[in-house]
C-alpha cells in the first residue's frame, strides 16, 4: 500500500485522457462488436505504426508532424483496403483482418532489421503509456475527438462502410498514441460487450457509466497498490463491466431482449 | 465524478506527508542506490525506482514514480542516454525545478570518461549511444571516480551534514581500494581470455580485468541477430576459445543456452547490478559475485 502517488495532478491528466478516448470508442466499440471484428483496432494500430516506419524508412524526421500525417494516412489507406474487403467478402472479414494485423507487424520487424532507433518510435507507438501524457497531447487529442464525434452525430445512421472504417481509423491512431494499444482494445469492447443486450440511448449512458468506473477505479487502484496504471485499468474496466451485470436495468433488458439479439456470425459463410 | 474529484483532492491533502528535513534522493539503478547507502547511509531518503532483474531501457509508469520524482532533492542516474525510454518523460510529468537541471540532477557517466564514444551517430551503426556505453558501473576506478563526485554533490546540497558525507568517503574509499586490489589478485587468471556476451553491456568490466569480446549475440546494439550472423558467431565461438558467453541476469536466457548447446562453451549469467543475484546484495557483493562467476568459468 502506499499513498503516495495518490496525488490528483499525477492521475488528473491521465484521467482526462482516458475521458477523451472513451468519447469516441464507446460508441465506435458498440459498432465493432455488432459487426463481430473485433481485432480490428489491432489492425489499424499496426499499420498507423507501419506508416511511421515507412516514413522513417523514407529519411522523414521521427519527432516532427510528418509522422503524424504518415500515421493517420497509413490507417486510412488500411481502413480503405478494410471496408473493400468488407463488401467483398463480408464473411471472411475476421480472418483478413487478422492476416492484415500480423502482416503490418512483421513488415515493421523487416523494414527495421537494420535500423534499432526505428524502433523507438514504434514502441512509442504502441505501448503508449497513459500517465505519459502531455497537455498538448491532450489538447490535440480532445479536438480530434471532438471533430470525430462531431461526424458520428452528423452521419448518424449513415456511418457505413468507407466512412465507419475512415472515422474508425483516425480514432485509433489518436488513441493508440495516448493510452497504448491494450486500454484502447479494453476501452473499445469492454464497455460495449457488457451492454450488448441493451439498446439506444440507455446502452450508450450505461457503457459510458462503465468506462468511467473503470478508468477512475483503475487509476485509483494503481497509485494505491503501486502497479502500472495502464494494466490496471484494463483490469478494473472488466471488472465494471462485471459489475453492471448485477444493475436491475442491464438485467431486465437482458431477459427482454435476449431472443432479438445479434444474430450472429454462427450461419457460416454465406453461399454464394 | 465532480463530488468524487473534490473527495479525491480532500484525500489527498489529508495524506499528503509532512516535509522532512532529510535529503530526498530519486536513483534509476540500483548500483547508484546501494554507493548512496555507502556515501550517505541514513542521513538520506533514497527511492531506487528498477531491480536488477528489469531492463533499465523500458520501465512501466506508475503513479509513484512521478510522486517520488516531484518530492526529490536529487535524481541519481547512469545517463548517457540510458534511460532516455523513459525518464525524460518521467522529469517533465513530474516538473521539479530541483532535480531536472543543475545540481539535483547527477549523471554516473558524465562524471568519468566513457567508452565507445561515436564521433558521429550513425543509424546504421545500431543502437549506439552518442554519449557512449552508459554501463559505467562495472569498473571499479570509474565507480570510485563517481563516489568521490557524489559525495561532493551531497555536501553541495545538504551543507548540514556535508561532514558526515566527508567521513563516510573517507571511511568508503580505503575498503573500495582494498577490494580492488583483491579482486584484481583474484581475477588474474581472466587476463587475456575471451569471451562472447549477449549485448555490449561488459565493456568497463572486461576492460578493466583485461578480457576481450570476441563475439556479440546481437550484431549491433540492439538489433536481433539474423541466421547468418549466429553462424559465424558459432564458428568464432568455437575457434575463438571463448570461455564464456555472457548474459546479465534481467535478460532472456535463451539465446546465451541456444549458442552454448551448439558451441559447449558455458552459458554465465551475471548479476550485472547489485540484486541480480543472492551474493550480489551490495556494490562489494556485486564485484565478488561477478569475479566468482568468471572464474568458475575457467575450470
Amino acid at each position: 500500500m502506499s499513498w503516495e502517488g495518490f496525488d490528483l495532478s499525477i492521475l488528473g491528466p491521465a484521467c482526462l485522457a482516458g475521458l477523451i478516448v472513451l468519447a469516441t470508442h464507446v460508441p465506435l466499440g458498440t459498432r465493432v462488436l455488432a459487426r463481430g471484428i473485433i481485432f480490428i483496432d489491432l489492425a489499424i494500430a499496426q499499420i498507423a505504426a507501419l506508416g511511421v516506419i515507412l516514413a522513417q524508412f523514407l529519411g522523414m524526421d521521427e519527432h516532427g508532424f510528418g509522422v503524424q500525417i504518415a500515421a493517420a494516412s497509413a490507417a486510412l489507406l488500411g481502413a480503405a483496403l478494410l471496408s473493400a474487403t468488407d463488401k467483398r467478402w463480408p464473411e471472411y472479414q475476421e480472418p483478413l483482418i487478422g492476416t492484415l494485423f500480423v502482416l503490418a507487424a512483421t513488415g515493421g520487424l523487416l523494414l527495421l532489421a537494420n535500423n534499432p532507433h526505428g524502433g523507438e518510435h514504434l514502441k512509442d507507438l504502441l505501448i503508449g503509456q497513459i500517465l505519459w501524457v502531455s497537455p498538448s497531447q491532450l489538447w490535440s487529442a480532445a479536438i480530434g475527438s471532438t471533430a470525430l464525434l462531431g461526424l458520428m452525430a452528423w452521419r448518424a445512421g449513415k456511418l457505413v462502410s468507407l466512412s465507419f472504417y475512415a472515422v474508425f481509423a483516425l480514432a485509433i491512431t489518436i488513441s493508440v498514441q495516448l493510452i497504448g494499444v491494450y486500454l484502447v482494445f479494453a476501452s473499445l469492447i469492454v464497455p460495449a460487450l457488457a451492454t450488448v443486450r441493451m439498446r439506444g440511448r440507455c446502452r450508450l449512458f450505461v457503457a459510458y457509466l462503465i468506462g468511467v468506473c473503470g478508468y477512475v477505479s483503475g487509476l485509483v487502484l494503481s497509485a494505491i497498490l503501486d502497479l502500472p496504471s495502464g494494466a490496471m485499468i484494463v483490469w478494473t474496466l472488466a471488472g465494471c463491466g462485471l459489475l453492471a451485470q448485477l444493475l436491475p436495468v442491464v438485467r431486465r433488458l437482458h431477459s427482454t431482449h435476449v431472443s432479438e439479439s445479434e444474430p450472429g456470425d454462427l450461419g457460416g459463410p454465406a453461399a454464394d | 465524478m465532480r463530488k468524487m474529484l473534490v473527495w479525491m483532492i480532500i484525500l489527498a491533502v489529508a495524506i499528503s506527508a509532512p516535509v522532512e528535513a532529510k535529503l530526498r534522493i530519486f536513483a534509476c539503478e540500483s548500483e547508484w542506490g546501494s554507493l548512496l547507502t555507502e556515501l550517505a547511509g541514513d542521513a538520506v531518503n533514497v527511492d531506487v525506482a528498477t531491480t536488477a532483474l528489469q531492463d533499465v531501457h523500458i520501465v512501466e509508469a506508475r503513479p509513484s514514480l512521478i510522486a517520488k520524482m516531484r518530492k526529490a532533492d536529487l535524481l541519481v542516474c547512469s545517463g548517457a542516454q540510458l534511460e532516455i525510454g523513459w525518464l525524460p518523460q518521467l522529469l517533465r510529468q513530474a516538473g521539479n525545478p530541483r532535480v531536472s537541471s543543475g545540481p539535483g540532477n547527477f549523471m554516473a557517466a558524465s562524471q568519468v570518461t566513457t567508452l565507445e564514444k561515436a564521433a558521429s551517430v550513425d543509424r546504421s551503426a545500431g543502437d549506439v549511444h552518442p554519449d557512449g556505453n552508459p554501463h559505467v558501473h562495472l569498473d571499479p576506478y570509474r565507480v570510485l571516480a563517481i563516489a568521490k563526485a557524489l559525495s561532493a554533490r551531497l555536501g553541495e546540497l545538504d551543507a548540514p551534514n556535508a561532514a558526515t558525507y566527508r567521513q563516510r568517503l573517507g571511511n568508503f574509499e580505503p575498503r573500495w581500494q582494498a577490494a580492488i586490489k583483491r579482486w584484481e589478485a583474484k581475477a588474474a587468471p581472466l587476463k587475456g581470455k575471451a569471451v562472447v556476451v549477449h549485448h555490449s553491456s561488459w565493456v568497463y568490466l572486461l576492460q578493466w580485468l583485461g578480457m576481450h569480446e570476441i563475439g556479440s549475440l546481437e550484431p549491433k546494439p540492439g538489433v536481433p541477430p539474423t541466421s547468418s550472423h549466429l553462424s559465424s558467431l558459432i564458428a568464432v565461438t568455437s575457434s575463438g576459445g571463448a570461455i564464456a558467453i555472457l548474459s546479465a541476469a534481467y535478460q532472456d536466457s535463451k539465446p546465451g543456452l541456444w549458442l552454448a548447446e551448439r558451441t559447449g562453451v558455458p552459458a554465465l549469467i551475471l548479476p550485472f547490478s547489485v540484486g541480480g543475484d543472492a551474493q550480489a546484495s551490495d556494490l562489494f557483493g556485486l564485484y565478488d559475485s561477478t569475479i566468482d562467476k568468471l572464474l568458475e568459468a575457467l575450470k
